[in-house]
């Protein structure tokens, strides 16, 4: 009996031993990325290659970190207010830079950063002035749309007749079709309305469009580009909130036209990045706002045959102050916490190199990068030239976009506008709210 | 050395009482710190007491009482379904589990599936593009309801639930029924009981605990829904299918308003714990 006790307490004791010096063996740099998507495939084919540079010693080999995405953000949270040491490097976007900058530290890029992206996307790893990291990927978003619908349309006269005479009864006035590269927002909506069955019995498509109305913070980043395009903004000049404006009424107005016209699927305020994609692949829907990221995948012919041929993008519509997208970044920076920071640093440095950054392009990453640098991978990743090209000339950040409240404000705007969508309730109580929110938000 | 009864007891209970403390007591006291100061991430360590505000500002959210109006509903109307199609199975269906149990282990199997993944799978089997439920109605009727829009995401929510959860019920009620004694059964047959009367006069008198039991347990998992609603609708539009767990966890998470989501789980507690003690007084009444 007493020597099974002993034997157990031994046994216990190796255990724990164990386990302290697992805990104490910190000696690579721990990466905390973003799983399951292009951008782990892009952040392993860069740490493959800077674990075999010659000048990264063997205690600052790169160790990569990754959970899942559902409720990533709040994960972190967690673990960085903790002050947890179990990553040197962790993951940041542009609007929750300032929620998670008291726990990390400012980095410092490589020399030939600035050139490499451009101040405007630096700015989107940017707080209080200081840089806190590297920008990897920039999310935008495009005008997906069926060329062979659209070209069918513009070619017959009747339907021509049949689209003013939609146009007219839904939207009040009677509007021609136009090639997308010249929408206006009501020209989405007349051509959403005319392609969706309900509507228009001889439309191809069962919907004009996919809205994606789940009540979720990042479909409000889709949805706004509609009211910045009309002028729209978080705050003035002098700090007001100005969320009540005629340009937010107008884009909330435009998507309640559609979803109760039904030229959207029902179950649309279920709907996120997914399941718009998947309507759009079935062939069903003729054109949709969406993030960058699924061009790859509604442009592949192996993971969307029947659209991936006729599916062409472009900027979201014009209002009348231009075309305009939001964007945000996401990036690495250095945890306050970081066990290993010397090590840390010197793998931030080194992804700020136009090599690394590359190298993370030609993998599926997405890094807007100024037009010398994506020339040189332009024939293996046209998109990143449109990406660039659209960031740099209708790109925004919401003013207070990238505040410490940013995302609050976001999940706000998302339960109470999805409120106003639904019919729970009326526009001008969904933007009392968000206005009164707001305040207390950006005190 | 002889010790004494209450000796024992208190060595016996010590390290117990010693677990809960050190689990349940540090987290509860630390909740309950947090529900009176004024706290957010940044200063988790340093919270500053400020009185009551917390619970004021969780009393007058209309939100946090139309969560507590969505998991009050969706607690007792998923309890009261599982609870009778279990019973319903476990009593339609004793001859054929009489003699052979393996049937048993498919109507166990949505159990056994984690409630996120049932929510999951939900999601692609209601999708009206990728589902197979809106494809063949879409085939057959050329339409396809709604299933998660503003009107009809409670109720399928209910029926995802029940689907998952009312095997739980039919174990009880399987091995409640076949834990009667057959000579009552036969005892009554030979007094000319038919099968319903034998049920209504015999069975399910003798299946009430269990009954009680199982209400409870399922009124419980269903009042705390998380996972699957989570997973399907979020909080929904509007927050028309936020349950009181989503709320507490978006004010805290999402909102990042700790105090207010920690004195909403502290109010949670309490009514928990004032029902628990009212329901202990009632049966221990009812055995005197």
């Amino acid at each position: 009996m007493r020597t099974a006790f002993k034997m157990a307490m031994r046994l216990l004791g190796s255990v724990f031993v164990g386990g302290l010096m697992l805990g104490g063996a910190q000696a690579d740099v721990t990466v905390l990325g973003w799983p399951g998507g292009p951008e782990e495939t892009a952040l392993r084919a860069v740490a493959d290659v800077y674990n075999a540079r010659p000048d990264v010693a063997a205690e600052n080999k790169v160790k990569l970190l990754f959970f899942n995405r559902d409720g990533f953000w709040d994960k972190l949270q967690a673990d960085l207010a903790a002050g947890s040491n179990a990553f040197d490097i962790n993951l940041l976007a542009t609007y929750s830079i300032g929620r998670y900058a008291p726990f990390m530290e400012p980095v410092t890029l490589s020399d030939g950063a600035g050139e490499l992206f451009g101040p405007a996307v630096l700015s989107t790893m940017q707080f209080d002035g200081k840089q806190y990291g590297v920008p990897t990927d920039l999310s935008l978003h495009f005008m997906y749309y069926r060329k062979d619908l659209i070209d069918a349309l513009m070619s017959d006269d009747a339907a021509k007749a049949r689209y003013a005479e939609i146009s007219e009864k839904h939207l009040g006035k009677a509007l021609q079709p136009k090639n997308p590269d010249d929408w206006t927002w009501d020209d989405f909506a007349a051509t959403a309305l005319y392609f969706t069955k309900s509507v228009n019995p001889d439309s191809p498509t069962r919907y004009g469009t996919v809205l994606q109305l789940k009540n979720l913070l990042f479909n409000i980043m889709v949805w706004q580009s509609i009211p910045r395009s009309y002028g729209g903004d978080w705050k003035d000049a002098q700090g007001n909130i100005t969320i009540d404006s005629d340009a937010f009424r107008k884009g909330l107005e435009l998507y309640k036209l559609l979803y109760d016209a039904g030229a959207t699927p029902r179950d649309s305020l279920s709907y996120e990045f997914a399941e718009a994609n998947a309507a759009f692949a079935s062939g069903q829907v003729a054109a949709m706002l969406q993030w960058n990221a699924a061009a790859t995948d509604l442009t592949d012919p192996q993971k969307s045959p029947t659209v991936a041929e006729v599916t062409k993008t472009m900027a979201p519509p014009a209002g009348p102050e231009g075309r305009k997208t939001h964007i945000h970044g996401l990036g690495l920076g250095l945890n306050k916490n970081a066990p290993n920071k010397e090590g840390a640093k010197a793998f931030l440095s080194w992804l700020s190199t136009k090599e690394a950054a590359l190298d993370y392009a030609r993998n599926g990453g997405a890094p807007a990068l100024a037009p010398k640098a994506v020339a040189e991978i332009a024939d293996k990743r046209p998109d990143l030239v449109q990406l660039g090209e659209y960031a740099g000339a209708y790109g925004y950040v919401m003013n207070g976009g990238a505040s410490a409240n940013a995302l609050a404000i976001y999940e706000l705007q998302a339960k109470e506008f999805t409120g106003y969508w639904s019919g729970q309730q009326d526009i001008d109580t969904a933007l009392a709210n968000v206005k009164k929110g707001m305040t207390d938000l950006l005190k | 050395m002889q010790l004494s009864e209450r000796t024992e007891w208190t060595l016996l209970a010590t390290p117990l009482v010693a677990f809960l403390l050190l689990s349940l007591g540090f987290p509860a006291i630390v909740n309950l710190v947090y529900s009176v100061s004024e706290i957010s991430f940044a200063t988790l360590r340093s919270p500053v007491l400020s009185g009551f505000g917390n619970f004021a500002a969780v009393l007058q959210d209309p939100d946090f009482w139309r969560a507590n109006w969505f998991s009050l509903r969706f607690g007792l109307l998923t309890a009261l379904l599982e609870c009778g199609l279990g019973l319903f199975l476990a009593v339609f269906l004793a001859p054929l589990f009489k003699n052979r149990s393996w049937p048993l282990a498919i109507l166990m199997m949505p159990m056994m599936v984690a409630p996120a993944l049932m929510g999951l799978m939900y999601r692609l089997v209601l999708h009206e593009f990728a589902g197979p439920v809106p494809y063949y109605l879409w085939q057959w009727f050329g339409d396809s309801p709604s299933f998660l829009g503003p009107n009809s995401a409670f109720w399928t929510l209910i029926a995802v639930e029940t689907l998952q959860w009312t095997p739980f019920a039919f174990l009880l009620f399987h091995m409640a029924y076949h834990a009667i004694p057959e000579h009552l059964r036969e005892a009554a047959a030979i007094d000319g009981a038919g099968a319903f009367q034998r049920f209504r006069m015999i069975e399910l008198p003798l299946m009430v605990p269990t009954l009680a039991v199982a209400l409870l347990i399922r009124f419980i998992d269903g009042f705390r829904v998380f996972d699957n609603v989570y997973v399907l609708t979020g909080s929904g539009a509007g927050g028309a299918t936020a349950s009181l767990s989503i709320y507490i966890y978006e004010a805290f998470f999402k909102q990042g308003t700790i105090g207010k989501a920690v004195a909403a789980s502290v109010l949670l507690f309490l009514a928990s714990f004032a029902v628990l003690y009212g329901l202990n007084a009632l049966a221990r009444r009812k055995r005197k």
